[in-house]
């Protein structure tokens, strides 16, 4: 790493307007009852809702499958919510995620931040690549009603490869308990 | 993206030096404003000024750390422009068959 950021973490950020009123925003970010299309296709599995403490899993289409697991650490509707993040295929320890939401002229500033993404890893490069993806087709969810004309392309092709999963992703080995700290 | 913020895109692009300012904090994202003017050949008054062009175009973010800023680079806007004249098939899939290789190559 060059300059001043001598550090074992990467850090990215992202950051979009979207057009529409900031509880619409935070209300599509949060939700658990459908599959989301700029988290890749995947549904919030949590034991009684987001909130600030709770575990959560990203599961498919069919909960068979968990792509990512977390903890929430903050949760402040409509202006900020922050969670751990691991993903199951992985072996990285978790990295931090942060949203925020803030009104401006033109409607809500959207940012993205990956926190703490262990240095050269997958998880860096998932998060990195992931992170475009999320603010990119949360915006277009949000002012269309459906993800971008690329995006769903690229769904289309994870619904197909899933069929590939490893048996490590499977749901059941992915129970529902706080994932920050015991890394 | 409405087409005065594409408009400041453009313009914040239509610079080799801001261009540069972009390569150098991709490369070293959280990087200072001083980090940034050891590149130049130019006072700091004239390297903020660029920064601050490329941060209204959304282009660059930065977070005060304190009393330094730590900059990023924000790609957003460039794809949403990419977007606007990219069709399914043409670009999309260059970029889409490396995230296939990344998921058939991760271990299982």
């Amino acid at each position: 790493m060059k300059g001043t950021t001598m550090e074992k973490h990467a850090k990215s950020v992202f950051r979009v307007v979207i057009n529409a009123p900031i509880d619409k925003v935070w209300a599509e970010l949060t939700r658990d009852d459908v599959l989301l299309p700029f988290f890749f296709n995947s549904r919030y599995d949590t034991v009684s809702g987001l909130r600030k403490g709770a575990p959560f899993r990203m599961i498919s289409r069919d909960g068979k499958y968990t792509s990512v697991v977390g903890e929430v650490l903050e949760f402040d509707p409509p202006h900020r919510y922050v969670h751990t993040l691991r993903f199951t295929s992985l072996d990285d320890p978790p990295c931090k995620v942060t949203y925020e939401l803030k009104q401006v002229d033109g409607g809500v500033e959207f940012t993205l931040i990956n926190e703490q993404v262990p240095l050269g890893t997958k998880t860096e490069k998932y998060v990195t690549q992931g992170g475009q993806f999320i603010v990119d087709n949360l915006k277009a969810v949000v002012e269309t009603g459906s993800a971008t004309l690329g995006g769903r392309a690229l769904l289309a092709l994870i619904g197909a490869m899933s069929v590939f999963n490893p048996k490590s992703m499977r749901t059941e080995n992915w129970p529902l308990e706080p994932t920050s700290g015991d890394h | 993206m409405n087409e005065e913020a594409t408009d400041r895109v453009f313009q914040a692009l239509a610079s080799a030096h801001r261009r540069q300012v972009l390569d150098i904090v991709k490369a070293d994202p959280g990087c200072s404003v001083k980090d940034v003017c050891r590149h130049f050949d130019m006072s700091r008054i004239a390297v903020m000024k660029h920064l601050t062009v490329l941060e209204q175009a959304g282009l660059l973010i930065s977070e005060k750390q304190g009393r330094t800023r730590s900059l990023y680079f924000n790609p957003v806007p460039i794809q949403m422009i990419h977007e606007r004249w990219t069709d399914e098939f043409s670009a999309l899939w260059a970029h889409r068959i490396s995230a296939l290789k990344h998921r058939a190559e991760r271990p299982s």
